[in-house]
């Protein structure tokens, strides 16, 4: 009897020793999952980190945005055809730095008979420019 | 089989787009020649296109962009080149045209032999960024 409940009694002990390793190991490899989990959000948070990173992030991101559905100004175009010819003869005319030589205006009239030539078919920077000859320069067109 | 479907749903969209800016071009220039701020009325259409011209992006046979002038006289080539280099001039159209698959730009008016070509990758600063 008495050795009948020591048998038992020893595999109960096994058991035990068993399923106490047992649980160990699962856990074991619960953490090693836990960490590959880690590794790979780290991985993934430097790689959309790269994405963005890239030469275009300076430019601003509502301009990247608008790029795909960007509408062309065609009011602008038109006024650039039939008008931006006689715009550009009469602001190059009245803002010649010829006509501001030896006076303090000089560097803003070179600096607008510039920006003018840049934009000499374009109607609408054409009439900011006119804009600021008349506030800078004091011109009356 | 997805894959397709998204193919033939860009395509559709690009087209749709292309046929947009076109009638976008013509509205604007029928409403200025209304308005009197236009003496001409110019009208834009897909063509052929010059195959000299061709680039990476071009669409078989639909590769020209031709903007007819309603002028009533033969128009100068100065004045033709006037209205090519209004176009040209504005890099975002520019490039739009060629992203759509444009590679010619043509002027011509309505009476007379003279027209003008020109090929847009030339005048899209590729490779270079907008100011």
């Amino acid at each position: 009897m008495t050795q009948i409940l020591l048998q038992i009694k020893s595999d109960s002990l096994a058991v035990a020793t068993a399923s106490s390793s047992n649980g160990l190991l699962s856990s074991t490899w619960f953490w090693i999952a836990i960490v590959e989990l880690l590794i790979i959000i780290i991985l993934l948070v430097r790689l959309k980190k790269k994405k963005t990173e890239l030469a275009f992030s300076d430019l601003p991101k509502d301009k990247m945005k608008n790029a795909k559905s960007s509408s062309i100004d065609m009011d602008n175009l038109m006024n650039s055809i039939n008008g931006s010819r006689d715009l550009y003869k009469e602001l190059s005319k009245a803002c010649h730095p010829d006509k501001f030589v030896n006076t303090e205006k000089q560097k803003i009239a070179e600096d607008i008979f510039q920006e003018i030539s840049k934009d000499k078919r374009n109607f609408e920077k054409l009439l900011a420019h006119k804009e600021r000859a008349k506030n800078e320069l004091n011109i009356n067109f | 089989m997805w894959y397709k479907i998204m193919v033939v749903a860009d395509w559709f969209g690009e087209m749709a787009e292309r046929y947009r800016l076109v009638r976008d071009f013509n509205k604007a220039a029928k409403n200025s020649f209304i308005a009197g701020i236009a003496p001409t009325l110019l009208e834009a259409k897909i063509t052929k296109g010059d195959s000299a011209y061709r680039h990476a992006f071009s669409k078989w046979m639909s590769a020209g962009f031709r903007i007819k002038a309603l002028s009533g006289r033969p128009l100068e080539k100065s004045e033709l080149i006037e209205i090519g280099r209004v176009v040209l001039d504005n890099e975002e159209l520019t490039r739009k045209l060629i992203s759509l698959g444009w590679d010619t730009l043509e002027v011509h008016s309505n009476e007379g032999y003279n027209g003008a070509k020109w090929a847009l990758k030339d005048y899209a600063n590729i490779g270079g960024f907008l100011n």
